[in-house]
């Protein structure tokens, strides 16, 4: 009650709780940088016009929000097309022709690695993750529902999974389009059971394999001797061991990265225990559709006691009993919400903005569109020292390069390439930590010569797999002052410190064509210190 | 907190004058105070990925059980390069025969991991990390090395991975950089001028607006611009006589000579090769298997060749997440199995000799029946090169939750 109050309060006010030190532009730019990729040409006045408070609630309800011109574009991408029983037939397929390639090729002596520009039967798969990459670039650069994009990435981060892993190759499309992207808004108790209940996570922390000491299936797995590399627990096949007991894995990010946190209060006997409960929790072979599967027989019937509360006799139960229990937690809902803060308001945030999550997580049991509008009306996310406080990650960096130069991004890969590139490929985190909040992960010398070489690449139209459109943004023009002025305002959103106005007017001093001058000070602000900064 | 520390390992040497000083000042100045001694120790890391079939490379020619385990793809004794009448190289590995003779060259088998998975992902995530089990640890021990021990020169060249990305191993918070092709390193212009000047201009810009860690990350990637065009590490081609096989793995170790020969203050360079994973007709003297050593060999040897004394303070390491199973399976191949077999080579491995405590393949001297079994942590190893040859002080910090005792190295480096 007191939060609908508070909102409707700042729904009315003219500017931000707190905001006193930023202009209804600044504002504007400041959500449009953290809840959205940046602002589009335009973005900034529009919102300002309509309010700042007014389109962080229109992005908190995206439901609402007509996105016709992506589902236009997304049919483009046939990963859409395929359900996980299909692309496990063809993975199955892939691995036995792979197989037979190999037969063939260690016969004549050759090497193992497919020849470079072959197709190879993994092709498909790897095209697939390059599509799904890209698919999460188009949505990112075009997606009306910006604050939706930005909490997919997040939670695919938190709850993170390696699509290099084996079966995770083909587990990954249904993890993004079934588990992450429904729960993206929703309540943090649905997604952490969905995650906890989807292929690709169950495989990625080997899950899928943890089972009962001692327990046995009721007919031997071993006997069925085709297929099943990558899916099944590993064992019976090629004189590999069987499981013979649990596996900590899952339950030891569970508690560490997923709920609790590092310091959550657990001790390892609990991760034991709840690996106990999730025993049985498994993957349907590829033949029978690669689903979720509880397998009574692996299940551990004995009793467990996790933090203090005992689970027993309950199954599959238990482990979502479990799980609510833990979504319930408070040192949960400070985790989560430390770390949302840390996205959206500074690496290192105030404990002003996480404590009003915290408490709104209380009130609404868990509702991220509550939890997120008490950070967005947080005074410590309009102080005006959090304003370009934060470095951008190099999908946000690449998106909001995009986005700011009109650029229309393209089907292929090729942007995702540029996004890995830059140091973050898209789902291929080996680590379960996922990628960092924070700036250390992302600044290096490398990196940023990456982040230079494509935005002059971007700025001279040279960048692969999207066209900008600078006619639109900036206009031609000879005076040099004015041209800089106009980047300075449609770039950077008035940032540009007058150094680096200096340094790109000089640059400018002997250019006579005007759109040479156009793409090097388009270039050299996109590269430049103030647009990495978010 | 990571700037913070940066800024620490960069200024370390000149704590006295830090009161009051920007510390992008302080970079600068110790950078140039503390340039490189030319003969300083180079450890080049070579990740064999996919696991090598250790007891293909270093052969136990002595040990019937091998010939019986491995009707179809063991090594026949006439073929095998004998070194101390029971282990031997694989004939493809024989120009390095001349190493070990001369005693820079040394074998470490039965070395592996503590923690007991077959999956190629974990095992190299863990010896990347240098935290066998530990899933969640986040940077890589050479980085760790790098940001806990002071006492090196701080260059942008410091640790180098060869590649598009930085590899685990190499992540963290210590300065570190990636380099798919040396020559190429920097802005990718065409005409050298547009390039030199948007270079400059760029470095102009961020002198001037960028702060923390945008400041210092960039002004190190200018410095390695600006070291790479002024020492021009093309210009180094190999000595005569040295030709390094075709291929990228040849290609990356001439890259990695020609750092070393320019005196950059490189210290750890990383580099992989693939194709190990031989589960199918790996093949014996010949094949799958005997392709990919005899490029590792014949690169190795090159290296070796190319550096002629410089080698007195170079290592190289080869190292594999597991190795494989003793008994050759259905197909002719060998499947994922637990210890493997390392190479070190250079001038200052205590070599001419297999190193480590052989278990035997013996079913009872397995592990779980099928493998050999690990005698040597390869933390032992990696922590012996750390603490020996490139003189760090502090091993519990690059290895958590590891006791290292150097009463278990294996003695790869001479006394």
């Amino acid at each position: 009650m007191r939060l609908r109050l508070l909102t409707a309060a700042w729904l009315a006010a003219a500017t931000p709780l707190g905001a006193q030190g930023l202009t209804a532009r600044d504002s504007a730019l400041h959500a449009l940088n953290r809840l959205a990729y940046g602002p589009r040409p335009g973005d900034v006045d529009s919102v300002a016009r309509m309010g700042v408070m007014r389109w962080i609630e229109q992005q908190l309800d995206p439901d609402h929000l007509r996105d016709d011109r992506l589902a236009e574009r997304e049919r483009a991408f046939k990963v859409l097309d395929y359900d996980r029983a299909e692309l496990a037939q063809r993975y199955m397929e892939a691995i036995r022709e792979r197989q037979r390639i190999q037969h063939d090729m260690a016969d004549s002596g050759d090497s193992m690695e497919p020849r470079r520009g072959q197709p190879g039967p993994m092709r498909e798969f790897r095209e697939l993750g390059g599509d799904l990459q890209q698919l999460a670039v188009v949505r990112a650069a075009l997606s009306e529902r910006q604050l939706r994009e930005v909490m997919v990435d997040f939670w695919t981060n938190h709850f993170n999974v390696f699509v290099g892993k084996g079966a995770d190759r083909f587990l990954m499309p249904s993890y993004i389009e079934e588990t992450i992207r429904p729960h993206a808004l929703g309540r943090f108790e649905d997604l952490l059971i969905a995650t906890a209940r989807s292929p690709a996570m169950l495989f990625y922390l080997d899950n899928a394999q943890s089972i009962a000491p001692g327990a046995m299936p009721p007919f031997p797995l071993a006997r069925n001797g085709r297929g099943g590399q990558g899916v099944r627990a590993r064992g019976g096949t090629n004189g590999r061991p069987r499981p013979t007991g649990i596996n900590e894995n899952y339950a030891r990010e569970l508690l560490e990265l997923h709920t609790l946190g590092v310091d959550g209060g657990y001790t390892q006997q609990d991760v034991i225990a709840v690996a106990r409960i999730f025993t049985g929790w498994s993957i349907e072979r590829p033949q029978q559709g690669a689903g979720f599967v509880f397998r009574d027989w692996a299940h551990d019937r004995g009793e467990k006691r996790v933090l203090g509360v005992t689970f027993r006799d309950g199954g599959m139960d238990e482990g979502v009993r479990l799980l609510r229990f833990l979504a319930a937690q408070h040192a949960t809902m400070h985790h989560v919400s430390a770390k949302l803060c840390a996205r959206f308001v500074a690496d290192e945030p105030p404990d002003g903005c996480v404590d009003a999550a915290v408490e709104a997580w209380h009130a609404t049991n868990g509702d991220m569109r509550a939890v997120l509008r008490a950070i967005f009306t947080s005074p410590d996310f309009w102080a005006p020292q959090a304003a370009r406080s934060k470095v951008k990650t190099p999908l946000e960096f690449l998106v909001s390069a995009v986005r700011a130069t009109g650029a229309e991004p393209d089907e292929t890969p090729r942007l995702a390439q540029v996004v890995a590139r830059l140091g973050e490929p898209l789902y291929l985190q080996p680590a379960p930590t996922g990628y960092a909040e924070t700036q250390a992960q992302w600044v290096n010398s490398g990196a940023l010569l990456a982040r230079m070489n494509a935005a002059v690449a971007l700025a001279a139209g040279r960048l692969p797999g999207a066209a900008a459109n600078l006619d639109v943004v900036i206009p031609l023009t000879s005076d040099h002052s004015q041209l800089i002025d106009m980047v300075n305002v449609r770039l950077l959103g008035g940032a540009m410190s007058p150094r680096t106005r200096a340094v790109i007017l000089e640059q400018l001093a002997d250019v006579t064509d005007p759109v040479q001058a156009r793409a090097l000070a388009v270039g050299l602000t996109l590269g430049g210190p103030e647009f990495q900064k978010q | 907190m990571t700037v913070s520390r940066r800024a620490f390992v960069k200024s370390g040497g000149l704590a006295l004058f830090s009161l009051g000083l920007d510390p992008l000042f302080l970079g600068r100045a110790a950078y140039a105070l503390r340039r490189p001694a030319p003969s300083s120790a180079v450890l080049v890391c070579l990740f064999q990925r996919g696991a090598v079939d250790g007891l293909n490379m270093i052969v136990p020619h002595g040990e019937p059980l091998y010939y019986r385990e491995r009707p179809r793809i063991a090594i026949p004794a006439q073929d095998v390069v004998d070194l101390d009448g029971h282990f031997g190289l694989h004939p493809s590995l024989a120009p390095l025969k001349a190493l070990w003779d001369n005693k820079s060259l040394a074998a470490i088998h039965a070395i592996g991991s503590p923690d007991a998975t077959r999956s190629h992902f974990d095992a190299q995530d863990y010896m990347e990390t240098g935290t066998p089990g530990v899933k969640s640890t986040a940077d890589g021990w050479v980085n760790r090395y790098c940001s806990h021990d002071r006492e090196h020169a701080d260059t942008p060249f410091r640790a180098v991975a060869f590649g598009p990305q930085l590899p685990r191993i190499l992540a963290g918070s210590a300065p570190s950089l990636a380099i798919d092709d040396l020559q190429a390193f920097g802005l990718r212009i065409p005409q050298e001028a547009t390039r030199d000047r948007l270079t400059r201009a760029f470095e102009q810009l961020y002198e001037g607006a960028a702060t923390g860690l945008l400041a210092s990350s960039s002004q190190e990637g200018f410095e390695a611009i600006q070291m790479l065009k002024r020492v021009d590490p093309a210009q180094y081609r190999p000595a005569a006589d040295v030709e390094y096989p075709p291929g990228r793995l040849g290609r990356t170790l001439l890259q990695i000579a020609q750092l070393i020969k320019a005196d950059v203050g490189l210290e750890i360079a990383f580099a992989d090769s693939g194709g190990w994973d031989t589960h199918v007709n790996q093949g014996s003297s010949d094949g799958q298997l005997a392709a990919r050593l005899r490029e590792l060999g014949l690169g190795l040897a090159a290296f070796a060749l190319d550096l002629g004394d410089r080698m007195r303070s170079v290592v190289v390491l080869t190292m594999s997440e597991f190795g494989r199973t003793i008994r050759e399976n259905g197909n002719s191949g060998t499947d994922h199995g637990h210890a493997t077999a390392m190479l070190a080579l250079g001038g200052p491995v205590n070599g001419g000799k297999v190193l480590g405590r052989w278990p035997g393949l013996g079913v009872e001297q397995r592990f779980e029946g099928r493998d050999v079994a690990v005698t040597t942590d390869f933390r032992d190893l990696f922590g012996e090169l750390l603490v020996r040859h490139l003189g760090a002080a502090d091993l519990a910090s690059v290895f958590p939750g590891f006791d290292p005792n150097p009463q278990k190295f294996p003695g790869a480096i001479r006394g």
